[in-house]
Protein backbone atom coordinates (compact mmCIF):
# COMPACT_ATOMS: atom_id res chain seq x y z
CA UNK A 1 0.00 0.00 0.00
CA UNK A 2 1.42 3.32 -0.90
CA UNK A 3 -0.34 5.06 1.92
CA UNK A 4 1.21 7.31 4.48
CA UNK A 5 0.11 5.02 7.27
CA UNK A 6 2.24 2.20 6.03
CA UNK A 7 5.38 1.84 7.93
CA UNK A 8 8.91 1.35 6.91
CA UNK A 9 9.59 -1.36 9.44
CA UNK A 10 7.38 -3.29 11.78
CA UNK A 11 7.07 -1.91 15.25
CA UNK A 12 7.69 1.73 14.54
CA UNK A 13 4.70 3.94 14.23
CA UNK A 14 5.00 7.15 12.30
CA UNK A 15 4.55 10.26 14.34
CA UNK A 16 1.07 10.70 12.96
CA UNK A 17 -0.05 7.43 14.50
CA UNK A 18 0.98 8.03 18.08
CA UNK A 19 -1.25 8.01 19.98
CA UNK A 20 -2.83 5.12 18.17
CA UNK A 21 -6.53 4.27 18.23
CA UNK A 22 -7.98 1.40 20.22
CA UNK A 23 -11.26 0.18 18.80
CA UNK A 24 -14.00 -0.42 21.27
CA UNK A 25 -16.53 -2.91 20.00
CA UNK A 26 -19.18 -4.06 22.44
CA UNK A 27 -17.08 -3.52 25.57
CA UNK A 28 -14.04 -5.21 24.05
CA UNK A 29 -10.88 -3.31 23.27
CA UNK A 30 -9.23 -4.34 20.04
CA UNK A 31 -6.23 -3.44 17.93
CA UNK A 32 -6.54 -4.15 14.24
CA UNK A 33 -3.30 -2.66 13.00
CA UNK A 34 -0.41 -5.08 13.24
CA UNK A 35 1.97 -2.18 13.60
CA UNK A 36 0.11 -0.85 16.59
CA UNK A 37 0.20 -4.37 18.03
CA UNK A 38 3.95 -4.73 17.73
CA UNK A 39 4.48 -1.16 18.82
CA UNK A 40 2.44 -1.56 21.98
CA UNK A 41 4.27 -4.75 22.82
CA UNK A 42 7.73 -3.46 22.16
CA UNK A 43 7.47 0.04 23.50
CA UNK A 44 4.86 -0.22 26.20
CA UNK A 45 5.08 -3.83 27.41
CA UNK A 46 1.46 -4.42 26.46
CA UNK A 47 0.89 -7.91 25.09
CA UNK A 48 -2.85 -8.39 24.83
CA UNK A 49 -4.20 -11.57 23.35
CA UNK A 50 -4.44 -12.33 19.65
CA UNK A 51 -7.94 -13.56 18.92
CA UNK A 52 -8.25 -13.57 15.13
CA UNK A 53 -8.80 -16.81 13.27
CA UNK A 54 -9.05 -17.45 9.56
CA UNK A 55 -12.71 -16.93 8.62
CA UNK A 56 -12.93 -20.17 6.66
CA UNK A 57 -10.95 -22.19 9.17
CA UNK A 58 -12.24 -21.02 12.47
CA UNK A 59 -11.27 -24.29 14.12
CA UNK A 60 -7.68 -23.38 13.42
CA UNK A 61 -7.00 -21.77 16.76
CA UNK A 62 -3.41 -22.71 17.43
CA UNK A 63 -1.94 -19.72 15.69
CA UNK A 64 -4.15 -16.72 16.05
CA UNK A 65 -3.74 -13.40 14.35
CA UNK A 66 -5.13 -9.91 14.53
CA UNK A 67 -7.20 -8.44 16.04
CA UNK A 68 -5.48 -8.19 19.35
CA UNK A 69 -7.80 -8.00 22.30
CA UNK A 70 -6.62 -5.87 25.17
CA UNK A 71 -7.66 -6.33 28.75
CA UNK A 72 -9.60 -3.28 29.94
CA UNK A 73 -6.65 -2.64 32.25
CA UNK A 74 -4.26 -2.54 29.31
CA UNK A 75 -6.50 -0.23 27.31
CA UNK A 76 -6.95 2.07 30.25
CA UNK A 77 -3.27 2.20 31.03
CA UNK A 78 -2.40 3.09 27.43
CA UNK A 79 -5.02 5.82 27.43
CA UNK A 80 -4.02 7.19 30.82
CA UNK A 81 -0.42 7.47 29.72
CA UNK A 82 -1.41 9.18 26.47
CA UNK A 83 -0.14 6.42 24.20
CA UNK A 84 -3.54 5.59 22.76
CA UNK A 85 -7.14 6.66 22.70
CA UNK A 86 -10.43 4.86 22.48
CA UNK A 87 -12.75 5.13 19.52
CA UNK A 88 -16.22 3.72 19.33
CA UNK A 89 -15.72 1.61 16.25
CA UNK A 90 -19.37 1.29 15.20
CA UNK A 91 -19.93 4.99 15.44
CA UNK A 92 -16.70 5.80 13.68
CA UNK A 93 -17.54 3.54 10.77
CA UNK A 94 -21.03 4.91 10.39
CA UNK A 95 -20.02 8.52 10.38
CA UNK A 96 -16.81 7.91 8.53
CA UNK A 97 -18.37 6.05 5.64
CA UNK A 98 -21.37 8.31 5.33
CA UNK A 99 -19.30 11.45 5.43
CA UNK A 100 -16.82 10.21 2.87
CA UNK A 101 -16.89 12.24 -0.32
CA UNK A 102 -17.44 10.58 -3.70
CA UNK A 103 -14.00 11.69 -4.76
CA UNK A 104 -12.37 9.97 -1.80
CA UNK A 105 -14.31 6.80 -2.42
CA UNK A 106 -13.22 6.67 -6.05
CA UNK A 107 -9.67 7.41 -5.13
CA UNK A 108 -9.69 4.59 -2.62
CA UNK A 109 -11.20 2.13 -5.10
CA UNK A 110 -8.60 3.10 -7.67
CA UNK A 111 -5.85 2.68 -5.14
CA UNK A 112 -7.18 -0.78 -4.35
CA UNK A 113 -7.31 -1.64 -8.06
CA UNK A 114 -3.78 -0.47 -8.56
CA UNK A 115 -2.61 -2.47 -5.62
CA UNK A 116 -4.44 -5.51 -6.96
CA UNK A 117 -2.71 -5.17 -10.30
CA UNK A 118 0.66 -4.86 -8.62
CA UNK A 119 0.09 -7.96 -6.57
CA UNK A 120 -1.14 -9.89 -9.56
CA UNK A 121 1.88 -8.91 -11.61
CA UNK A 122 4.14 -9.82 -8.76
CA UNK A 123 2.62 -13.24 -8.27
CA UNK A 124 2.70 -13.93 -11.98
CA UNK A 125 6.36 -13.03 -12.11
CA UNK A 126 7.03 -15.34 -9.20
CA UNK A 127 5.12 -18.17 -10.86
CA UNK A 128 7.13 -17.77 -14.03
CA UNK A 129 10.38 -17.74 -12.14
CA UNK A 130 9.30 -20.87 -10.33
CA UNK A 131 8.41 -22.74 -13.48
CA UNK A 132 11.62 -21.69 -15.13
CA UNK A 133 13.60 -22.91 -12.20
CA UNK A 134 11.78 -26.20 -12.23
CA UNK A 135 12.46 -26.61 -15.92
CA UNK A 136 16.11 -25.81 -15.36
CA UNK A 137 16.23 -28.41 -12.67
CA UNK A 138 15.10 -31.00 -15.17
CA UNK A 139 17.60 -29.89 -17.74
CA UNK A 140 14.94 -28.37 -19.89
CA UNK A 141 16.27 -24.88 -19.57
CA UNK A 142 16.89 -24.63 -23.27
CA UNK A 143 13.28 -25.07 -24.08
CA UNK A 144 12.27 -22.68 -21.36
CA UNK A 145 14.68 -20.14 -22.69
CA UNK A 146 13.42 -20.60 -26.17
CA UNK A 147 9.90 -20.16 -25.00
CA UNK A 148 10.65 -16.91 -23.29
CA UNK A 149 12.97 -15.83 -26.05
CA UNK A 150 10.35 -16.38 -28.70
CA UNK A 151 7.89 -14.45 -26.65
CA UNK A 152 10.08 -11.40 -26.38
CA UNK A 153 11.72 -11.77 -29.77
CA UNK A 154 9.85 -8.84 -31.21
CA UNK A 155 10.99 -6.43 -28.56
CA UNK A 156 14.34 -7.86 -27.48
CA UNK A 157 17.39 -6.62 -29.31
CA UNK A 158 19.99 -8.82 -30.89
CA UNK A 159 22.51 -8.48 -28.07
CA UNK A 160 20.11 -10.02 -25.65
CA UNK A 161 19.62 -12.90 -28.04
CA UNK A 162 23.36 -13.28 -28.31
CA UNK A 163 23.67 -13.51 -24.55
CA UNK A 164 20.93 -16.08 -24.38
CA UNK A 165 22.70 -18.12 -27.00
CA UNK A 166 25.98 -17.88 -25.09
CA UNK A 167 24.25 -19.04 -21.99
CA UNK A 168 22.97 -22.12 -23.75
CA UNK A 169 26.44 -23.21 -24.71
CA UNK A 170 27.45 -23.67 -21.11
CA UNK A 171 26.16 -26.25 -18.76
CA UNK A 172 22.99 -24.55 -17.74
CA UNK A 173 21.93 -27.10 -15.16
CA UNK A 174 24.03 -25.60 -12.41
CA UNK A 175 23.62 -22.05 -13.45
CA UNK A 176 22.87 -20.08 -10.34
CA UNK A 177 20.82 -17.41 -11.99
CA UNK A 178 20.06 -16.34 -15.50
CA UNK A 179 22.64 -13.93 -16.68
CA UNK A 180 20.23 -12.12 -18.84
CA UNK A 181 17.60 -10.21 -17.04
CA UNK A 182 14.46 -12.22 -16.97
CA UNK A 183 12.29 -10.86 -19.72
CA UNK A 184 9.05 -11.16 -17.79
CA UNK A 185 9.28 -8.10 -15.54
CA UNK A 186 10.30 -5.74 -18.29
CA UNK A 187 7.41 -7.08 -20.25
CA UNK A 188 4.20 -5.25 -19.46
CA UNK A 189 1.75 -7.74 -17.97
CA UNK A 190 -0.68 -8.21 -20.75
CA UNK A 191 -3.37 -10.56 -19.59
CA UNK A 192 -2.82 -10.42 -15.87
CA UNK A 193 -5.99 -10.87 -13.93
CA UNK A 194 -6.33 -8.34 -11.20
CA UNK A 195 -6.37 -9.54 -7.62
CA UNK A 196 -9.18 -8.26 -5.50
CA UNK A 197 -7.98 -6.74 -2.29
CA UNK A 198 -9.82 -7.08 0.96
CA UNK A 199 -8.27 -4.51 3.25
CA UNK A 200 -7.72 -5.71 6.77
CA UNK A 201 -7.86 -2.28 8.35
CA UNK A 202 -10.33 0.54 7.92
CA UNK A 203 -7.97 3.46 8.34
CA UNK A 204 -7.64 4.39 5.48
CA UNK A 205 -10.07 4.76 3.73
CA UNK A 206 -11.61 6.10 6.88
CA UNK A 207 -10.03 9.15 8.35
CA UNK A 208 -8.52 8.47 11.71
CA UNK A 209 -10.93 10.14 14.10
CA UNK A 210 -9.71 13.07 16.08
CA UNK A 211 -7.99 12.29 19.31
CA UNK A 212 -10.24 14.23 21.63
CA UNK A 213 -11.08 11.93 24.50
CA UNK A 214 -14.78 11.78 23.86
CA UNK A 215 -15.12 8.33 25.34
CA UNK A 216 -14.63 7.81 29.00
CA UNK A 217 -11.77 5.68 30.27
CA UNK A 218 -12.27 1.93 30.08
CA UNK A 219 -13.93 0.54 33.15
CA UNK A 220 -11.58 -1.66 35.08
CA UNK A 221 -11.85 -3.99 38.02
CA UNK A 222 -10.51 -3.31 41.48
CA UNK A 223 -7.27 -5.07 40.55
CA UNK A 224 -6.24 -2.21 38.28
CA UNK A 225 -3.94 -0.50 40.82
CA UNK A 226 -1.92 -3.70 41.11
CA UNK A 227 -1.78 -3.97 37.33
CA UNK A 228 -0.58 -0.39 36.94
CA UNK A 229 1.93 -0.87 39.75
CA UNK A 230 3.47 -3.96 38.20
CA UNK A 231 3.47 -2.38 34.75
CA UNK A 232 5.25 0.69 36.09
CA UNK A 233 7.99 -1.62 37.31
CA UNK A 234 8.54 -2.87 33.78
CA UNK A 235 6.79 -6.20 34.07
CA UNK A 236 4.79 -7.76 31.24
CA UNK A 237 1.35 -8.82 32.35
CA UNK A 238 -0.94 -11.38 30.80
CA UNK A 239 -4.25 -12.78 32.01
CA UNK A 240 -3.85 -15.24 34.84
CA UNK A 241 -6.71 -17.66 34.44
CA UNK A 242 -4.50 -20.64 33.70
CA UNK A 243 -2.87 -20.25 37.11
CA UNK A 244 -6.00 -19.31 38.96
CA UNK A 245 -5.02 -15.71 39.57
CA UNK A 246 -5.71 -12.33 38.07
CA UNK A 247 -2.44 -11.76 36.26
CA UNK A 248 0.59 -13.74 35.26
CA UNK A 249 3.57 -11.43 35.58
CA UNK A 250 6.68 -11.76 33.42
CA UNK A 251 10.00 -10.00 33.99
CA UNK A 252 10.38 -9.50 30.22
CA UNK A 253 8.62 -10.40 27.03
CA UNK A 254 6.63 -13.61 27.62
CA UNK A 255 8.22 -15.09 24.50
CA UNK A 256 11.60 -14.91 26.18
CA UNK A 257 10.94 -15.34 29.90
CA UNK A 258 9.10 -17.56 32.29
CA UNK A 259 6.74 -15.69 34.54
CA UNK A 260 7.80 -14.72 38.03
CA UNK A 261 4.53 -14.02 39.76
CA UNK A 262 0.97 -15.14 39.98
CA UNK A 263 -0.68 -11.90 40.99
CA UNK A 264 -4.01 -11.41 42.65
CA UNK A 265 -5.38 -7.99 43.39
CA UNK A 266 -7.51 -7.03 46.34
CA UNK A 267 -8.91 -3.97 48.00
CA UNK A 268 -7.08 -2.67 51.00
CA UNK A 269 -9.66 -3.93 53.47
CA UNK A 270 -10.95 -6.84 51.46
CA UNK A 271 -11.06 -10.03 53.47
CA UNK A 272 -8.61 -12.62 52.23
CA UNK A 273 -9.09 -16.23 53.16
CA UNK A 274 -5.86 -17.68 54.49
CA UNK A 275 -6.61 -20.81 52.51
CA UNK A 276 -6.31 -18.72 49.34
CA UNK A 277 -2.89 -17.49 50.39
CA UNK A 278 -1.76 -21.00 51.25
CA UNK A 279 -3.19 -22.40 48.00
CA UNK A 280 -1.71 -19.65 45.87
CA UNK A 281 1.66 -19.92 47.57
CA UNK A 282 1.72 -23.65 47.15
CA UNK A 283 0.67 -23.55 43.51
CA UNK A 284 3.13 -20.78 42.72
CA UNK A 285 6.06 -22.54 44.33
CA UNK A 286 5.14 -25.72 42.47
CA UNK A 287 5.63 -23.93 39.18
CA UNK A 288 8.68 -21.94 40.31
CA UNK A 289 6.82 -18.71 40.79
CA UNK A 290 5.81 -16.47 43.64
CA UNK A 291 2.23 -15.80 44.57
CA UNK A 292 1.75 -12.07 44.81
CA UNK A 293 -1.12 -10.25 46.43
CA UNK A 294 -1.42 -6.52 46.36
CA UNK A 295 -3.67 -3.53 46.27
CA UNK A 296 -3.84 0.21 46.67
CA UNK A 297 -3.02 1.40 50.14
CA UNK A 298 -5.88 3.73 50.93
CA UNK A 299 -3.92 5.40 53.72
CA UNK A 300 -1.22 6.55 51.33
CA UNK A 301 -3.68 7.40 48.58
CA UNK A 302 -5.43 9.87 50.81
CA UNK A 303 -2.15 11.38 51.87
CA UNK A 304 -0.71 11.87 48.39
CA UNK A 305 -3.82 13.34 46.80
CA UNK A 306 -5.92 12.41 43.81
CA UNK A 307 -3.61 13.54 41.03
CA UNK A 308 -1.30 10.56 41.28
CA UNK A 309 -0.93 7.56 39.04
CA UNK A 310 -2.98 4.44 39.60
CA UNK A 311 0.15 2.45 40.37
CA UNK A 312 1.22 4.73 43.21
CA UNK A 313 0.69 3.69 46.77
CA UNK A 314 0.30 0.03 45.98
CA UNK A 315 1.53 -2.44 48.54
CA UNK A 316 2.30 -5.96 47.42
CA UNK A 317 3.41 -9.12 49.18
CA UNK A 318 5.23 -12.05 47.59
CA UNK A 319 4.44 -15.46 49.01
CA UNK A 320 6.44 -18.66 48.65
CA UNK A 321 6.31 -21.99 50.36
CA UNK A 322 8.83 -22.06 53.19
CA UNK A 323 9.78 -25.68 52.68
CA UNK A 324 9.15 -26.69 56.27
CA UNK B 1 -19.49 -47.00 72.07
CA UNK B 2 -22.30 -47.34 74.52
CA UNK B 3 -22.48 -44.52 76.99
CA UNK B 4 -23.59 -46.79 79.80
CA UNK B 5 -20.16 -48.35 79.93
CA UNK B 6 -18.56 -45.08 80.90
CA UNK B 7 -18.00 -44.44 84.59
CA UNK B 8 -20.26 -41.95 86.27
CA UNK B 9 -17.39 -39.62 86.96
CA UNK B 10 -15.08 -39.80 83.95
CA UNK B 11 -11.44 -39.35 84.74
CA UNK B 12 -9.82 -36.82 82.46
CA UNK B 13 -6.73 -38.06 80.69
CA UNK B 14 -3.45 -36.45 81.57
CA UNK B 15 -2.90 -33.22 79.65
CA UNK B 16 -0.86 -33.55 76.47
CA UNK B 17 2.60 -32.14 76.12
CA UNK B 18 1.19 -29.26 74.11
CA UNK B 19 -1.47 -28.48 76.68
CA UNK B 20 1.11 -28.58 79.41
CA UNK B 21 3.31 -26.30 77.37
CA UNK B 22 0.47 -23.84 76.82
CA UNK B 23 -0.60 -23.89 80.46
CA UNK B 24 2.85 -23.49 81.91
CA UNK B 25 3.78 -20.73 79.51
CA UNK B 26 0.53 -18.97 80.31
CA UNK B 27 1.26 -19.23 84.02
CA UNK B 28 4.78 -18.07 83.51
CA UNK B 29 3.53 -14.96 81.82
CA UNK B 30 0.61 -14.45 84.15
CA UNK B 31 2.13 -11.63 86.07
CA UNK B 32 4.09 -10.20 83.17
CA UNK B 33 2.80 -7.12 81.46
CA UNK B 34 2.85 -8.91 78.12
CA UNK B 35 -0.36 -10.80 78.72
CA UNK B 36 -2.39 -7.68 79.08
CA UNK B 37 -1.50 -6.51 75.60
CA UNK B 38 -3.19 -9.36 73.74
CA UNK B 39 -6.08 -11.74 74.37
CA UNK B 40 -5.05 -15.16 75.69
CA UNK B 41 -6.09 -17.09 72.58
CA UNK B 42 -3.48 -15.24 70.56
CA UNK B 43 -0.88 -16.05 73.17
CA UNK B 44 -1.89 -19.69 73.02
CA UNK B 45 -1.66 -19.60 69.25
CA UNK B 46 1.86 -18.22 69.37
CA UNK B 47 2.86 -20.82 71.97
CA UNK B 48 1.41 -23.59 69.86
CA UNK B 49 3.43 -22.49 66.84
CA UNK B 50 6.49 -22.15 69.04
CA UNK B 51 5.99 -25.70 70.25
CA UNK B 52 5.70 -26.95 66.69
CA UNK B 53 8.79 -25.11 65.54
CA UNK B 54 10.83 -26.24 68.49
CA UNK B 55 9.93 -29.90 68.50
CA UNK B 56 9.03 -30.69 64.91
CA UNK B 57 11.41 -28.44 63.04
CA UNK B 58 14.25 -28.19 65.56
CA UNK B 59 14.25 -24.42 65.69
CA UNK B 60 16.32 -22.80 68.39
CA UNK B 61 16.51 -19.44 70.12
CA UNK B 62 12.77 -19.04 69.85
CA UNK B 63 11.45 -15.84 71.36
CA UNK B 64 7.98 -14.49 71.83
CA UNK B 65 7.52 -10.85 70.90
CA UNK B 66 4.57 -8.85 72.07
CA UNK B 67 5.79 -5.33 71.48
CA UNK B 68 7.60 -3.51 68.74
CA UNK B 69 11.22 -3.81 69.74
CA UNK B 70 12.48 -0.90 71.76
CA UNK B 71 9.04 0.62 72.26
CA UNK B 72 5.95 -0.08 74.34
CA UNK B 73 3.75 -0.23 71.25
CA UNK B 74 2.09 -3.65 71.08
CA UNK B 75 2.41 -5.75 67.96
CA UNK B 76 -0.88 -6.57 66.16
CA UNK B 77 -0.54 -9.98 67.79
CA UNK B 78 2.21 -11.89 69.59
CA UNK B 79 4.87 -12.97 67.13
CA UNK B 80 7.83 -15.28 67.30
CA UNK B 81 11.39 -15.12 66.16
CA UNK B 82 13.77 -17.99 65.95
CA UNK B 83 16.67 -19.68 64.30
CA UNK B 84 16.02 -22.52 61.86
CA UNK B 85 18.57 -25.38 61.87
CA UNK B 86 19.33 -24.64 58.21
CA UNK B 87 18.84 -21.46 56.29
CA UNK B 88 15.16 -21.08 55.47
CA UNK B 89 15.40 -18.62 52.62
CA UNK B 90 18.14 -17.87 50.12
CA UNK B 91 17.49 -15.02 47.74
CA UNK B 92 18.10 -16.09 44.11
CA UNK B 93 20.79 -13.43 43.67
CA UNK B 94 22.53 -14.60 46.83
CA UNK B 95 22.29 -18.16 45.58
CA UNK B 96 24.10 -17.23 42.40
CA UNK B 97 26.83 -15.57 44.45
CA UNK B 98 27.12 -18.53 46.83
CA UNK B 99 27.40 -21.00 43.97
CA UNK B 100 30.05 -18.87 42.32
CA UNK B 101 32.09 -18.78 45.51
CA UNK B 102 31.67 -22.48 46.10
CA UNK B 103 32.77 -23.17 42.54
CA UNK B 104 35.82 -21.01 43.01
CA UNK B 105 36.70 -22.82 46.21
CA UNK B 106 36.32 -26.20 44.58
CA UNK B 107 38.54 -25.20 41.70
CA UNK B 108 41.20 -23.97 44.08
CA UNK B 109 40.99 -27.22 46.00
CA UNK B 110 40.68 -25.43 49.31
CA UNK B 111 39.54 -27.79 52.04
CA UNK B 112 39.41 -30.68 49.60
CA UNK B 113 42.09 -32.48 51.68
CA UNK B 114 40.87 -35.81 52.91
CA UNK B 115 37.71 -35.88 50.80
CA UNK B 116 39.58 -35.47 47.56
CA UNK B 117 38.52 -38.82 46.23
CA UNK B 118 34.96 -38.78 47.49
CA UNK B 119 33.84 -35.22 46.97
CA UNK B 120 35.46 -34.67 43.60
CA UNK B 121 33.60 -31.93 41.79
CA UNK B 122 31.11 -31.48 44.58
CA UNK B 123 30.03 -27.98 45.45
CA UNK B 124 30.22 -27.13 49.10
CA UNK B 125 27.82 -24.26 49.63
CA UNK B 126 28.04 -22.72 53.06
CA UNK B 127 24.98 -20.84 54.26
CA UNK B 128 24.60 -19.61 57.78
CA UNK B 129 21.11 -19.91 59.26
CA UNK B 130 19.33 -16.66 59.94
CA UNK B 131 16.80 -15.52 62.48
CA UNK B 132 13.30 -15.30 61.08
CA UNK B 133 10.11 -13.57 62.05
CA UNK B 134 7.15 -15.89 62.47
CA UNK B 135 3.55 -14.72 62.28
CA UNK B 136 1.16 -17.23 63.89
CA UNK B 137 -2.29 -17.46 62.29
CA UNK B 138 -5.27 -19.78 62.30
CA UNK B 139 -6.69 -21.06 59.06
CA UNK B 140 -10.16 -19.93 60.06
CA UNK B 141 -9.05 -16.31 60.20
CA UNK B 142 -9.65 -13.75 57.51
CA UNK B 143 -6.80 -11.41 56.73
CA UNK B 144 -6.55 -8.32 54.62
CA UNK B 145 -3.81 -6.33 52.94
CA UNK B 146 -4.17 -3.71 55.64
CA UNK B 147 -3.54 -6.17 58.44
CA UNK B 148 -0.58 -7.72 56.64
CA UNK B 149 0.85 -4.25 56.09
CA UNK B 150 0.38 -3.43 59.76
CA UNK B 151 2.37 -6.49 60.72
CA UNK B 152 5.17 -5.57 58.34
CA UNK B 153 5.20 -1.99 59.56
CA UNK B 154 5.89 -3.26 63.07
CA UNK B 155 8.78 -5.59 62.34
CA UNK B 156 12.32 -4.93 61.26
CA UNK B 157 14.25 -6.63 58.51
CA UNK B 158 16.00 -8.87 61.00
CA UNK B 159 14.38 -9.87 64.31
CA UNK B 160 16.10 -8.51 67.39
CA UNK B 161 18.38 -11.26 68.58
CA UNK B 162 19.15 -12.47 72.03
CA UNK B 163 21.50 -9.97 73.61
CA UNK B 164 24.70 -11.95 73.03
CA UNK B 165 23.82 -12.46 69.37
CA UNK B 166 23.12 -8.80 68.76
CA UNK B 167 24.68 -7.42 65.63
CA UNK B 168 24.94 -10.63 63.68
CA UNK B 169 21.81 -9.85 61.70
CA UNK B 170 23.19 -7.05 59.61
CA UNK B 171 25.89 -9.20 58.12
CA UNK B 172 23.93 -10.59 55.21
CA UNK B 173 23.97 -7.91 52.54
CA UNK B 174 21.35 -9.79 50.51
CA UNK B 175 18.72 -9.42 53.17
CA UNK B 176 17.16 -6.10 52.26
CA UNK B 177 13.45 -6.74 52.27
CA UNK B 178 11.33 -7.50 55.28
CA UNK B 179 10.17 -11.05 55.40
CA UNK B 180 7.93 -12.95 57.73
CA UNK B 181 7.23 -16.65 57.95
CA UNK B 182 3.47 -17.04 57.91
CA UNK B 183 2.59 -19.99 60.12
CA UNK B 184 -0.97 -21.19 59.61
CA UNK B 185 -2.44 -23.82 61.89
CA UNK B 186 -5.57 -25.79 61.13
CA UNK B 187 -7.94 -27.34 63.65
CA UNK B 188 -6.10 -30.66 63.47
CA UNK B 189 -2.94 -28.79 64.54
CA UNK B 190 -1.30 -29.18 61.14
CA UNK B 191 0.96 -26.18 60.66
CA UNK B 192 2.06 -24.89 57.27
CA UNK B 193 4.75 -22.29 56.75
CA UNK B 194 4.93 -19.73 53.97
CA UNK B 195 7.46 -17.00 53.44
CA UNK B 196 5.87 -13.62 52.87
CA UNK B 197 8.02 -10.81 51.53
CA UNK B 198 7.18 -7.17 51.77
CA UNK B 199 7.12 -6.00 48.15
CA UNK B 200 7.84 -7.61 44.80
CA UNK B 201 10.54 -10.20 45.32
CA UNK B 202 11.40 -12.60 42.54
CA UNK B 203 10.94 -16.31 43.18
CA UNK B 204 13.64 -18.71 44.21
CA UNK B 205 15.32 -20.95 41.69
CA UNK B 206 14.61 -24.29 43.23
Amino acid sequence: MGNSTLLTSAGTLPQTLTPFPISRIATRYLLFDVHAVTYARREHNICGVLIGTIPHLSQQNVFLGIPLELMPEEARLLVEHGHAYIIDEVEAHKTGLLDMSRKDQLAFLQAMDKQGMEIAAESKKKAEERSQKALQGRGMARRARENTASRVSETADSSAKQRLADGDDECSVFEAEPRSPSPAPSHPPLAVERHFITPTISYPPLQTPNTTPTLSLPEVSKTYPLFAFLHSKGYFITPGLRFGCHYTVYPGDPLRFHSHFLATGADWDEEIDLLDIVGGGRLGTGVKKSYLIGGADTRRENASGAGSNAGDGVRAFSIEWAGL
Amino acid sequence: MATSLQPAHPVLPAPSRLTTHLLTSANANANASTVASHPPHLHHLARQIQHNLQHQHAWTALRLHTHVSGTDKPLPRPMLSGLAPVRLYVHPDEQVELLREAGKKRDEGVGGGNEEGVGEGKLDVVVEPEREWVLPTRLSEKWSLRRLAEVFDCVGVVPPGVEDEEGEGSQNMWRKRKRVVLATVDGDSTVVYYIVHDGVVKPRQN
